[in-house]
């Protein structure tokens, strides 16, 4: 599990181009969004669903499934532990 | 400081709207020109703060006259309230004379497997003759404001029933954004307007008709997020009844990173747009600050 939160981060950091954030102040409790987090936006999710698709071969498209998903890393990685395809 | 916003909703409320799709049926649409050229523009220039955008428009953008510029003010909004009341004629079952240009590139791109994206802006008149470029093996999703008055919604409804067209509404939470994004997986066509920033505050800056100009990050992003090709679709009224559709592909290089994708795919698009709106001058209905350094 910490080796795919790992994972994510760099993958995620990359594809959202978060130069400013390090890989230590990414935490994976941190709420993407509002403040206090990270400070994603919808645009930023939809980055994050196609990475999920290509890298771990999880189809993603319910909105309302996406809000549970998506509120951390971590929450993330569970998820991609429970469905990944690859 | 003027708006910094356009509602982008159509104006007036549903009874007036049914009431003018009522008497397109029966009336010659060059009356209602006339009508509202005479008697309406007169006075919503002199209420409304669009006569000073479009007038700095026409000045510092284009580089006309004051007296050039206050006149093509006046001619603007009289296209502009003309551009309303063709999509009332058309709800009211008028048909315009559609030109084409590129129509095949369209139609390359429709008997692919793959989806793609066609990006418009809020010049001419977008929806009168946009949704003829649909096919039947494809569906079209076309992303409207959720705003919009009932009876325009309505009557888009009543109008795309049994075809192969669907409406994506903007939503407050954005999920319009995955809407988009399954259409595409599922090999369809969508198609946005990329020229206004409406929900996400992500933009991204460029040169448009000689000053910095803020454009949405989102169209551009999720156009380019799956590796999809692109079209600019605008639609320019040139007579009472005629129209013209501009078809246009817009390259980026797929192999780039995702910035420079954007950055590419973005430019592209606003090159085709400043090519349109200098062709057609007084079709450009963005009545807030388009641009923020003078």
């Amino acid at each position: 599990m910490e080796q795919l939160i790992n994972d994510l981060k760099l993958q995620i950091k990359e594809a959202l181009n978060l130069e400013e954030l390090s890989m230590e102040d990414f935490d994976e409790n941190a709420p993407l969004f509002g403040e206090g987090g990270i400070g994603l936006d919808s645009i930023d999710v939809l980055e994050i669903i196609v990475l999920l698709e290509k890298k771990y071969g999880i189809r993603l498209s319910n909105p309302k499934e996406g809000k549970a998903i998506f509120q951390s890393i971590k929450t993330i990685a569970e998820y991609v532990q429970a469905n990944r395809k690859k | 400081m003027a708006a910094q916003k356009w509602a982008g909703t159509t104006y007036g409320n549903n009874w007036m709207h049914k009431w003018l799709i009522r008497m397109l049926r029966y009336m010659d649409i060059r009356v209602l020109y006339v009508f509202t050229a005479v008697f309406v523009i007169p006075v919503c220039l002199l209420l409304n703060p669009s006569r000073g955008i479009a007038y700095r428009y026409f000045r510092q953008r284009m580089g006309y006259g004051r007296l050039k510029s206050t006149w093509k003010t006046y001619v603007n909004h009289c296209l502009f309230a003309q551009v309303v009341i063709d999509k009332f004629a058309m709800y009211a079952g008028r048909k315009f004379d559609i030109e084409i240009e590129n129509y095949d590139m369209f139609l390359d791109l429709a008997a692919q497997r793959e989806g793609f994206v066609q990006l418009s802006a809020h010049i001419g008149n977008y929806e009168i003759a946009g949704y003829t470029l649909v096919v039947e093996n494809k569906r079209f999703n076309a992303l409207v404001f959720a705003g919009e008055k009932a009876s325009v919604m309505e009557n888009r409804d009543k109008m795309f029933a049994g075809t192969n067209i669907s409406m994506i509404t903007t939503k407050p939470d954005m999920s319009h954004l995955f809407e988009i994004d399954s259409a595409l997986a599922e090999g369809e066509i969508v198609s946005m307007p990329a020229d206004r920033i409406n929900g996400s505050p992500k933009y991204i800056e460029h040169d448009f008709l000689g000053a910095k100009a803020k454009f949405p990050l989102g169209p551009f992003s999720v156009a380019t997020m799956r590796g999809l090709d692109v079209l600019a679709v605008n639609v320019m009224k040139t007579s009472p009844k005629g129209y013209k559709i501009y078809v246009a592909p817009l390259r980026y290089d797929k192999a780039a990173t995702r910035q420079e994708q954007i950055r590419q795919l973005s430019e592209a698009y606003v090159a085709e747009l400043e090519k349109r709106v200098r062709q057609y001058p007084t079709q450009w209905y963005n009545y807030f600050e388009f641009w923020y350094l003078d």
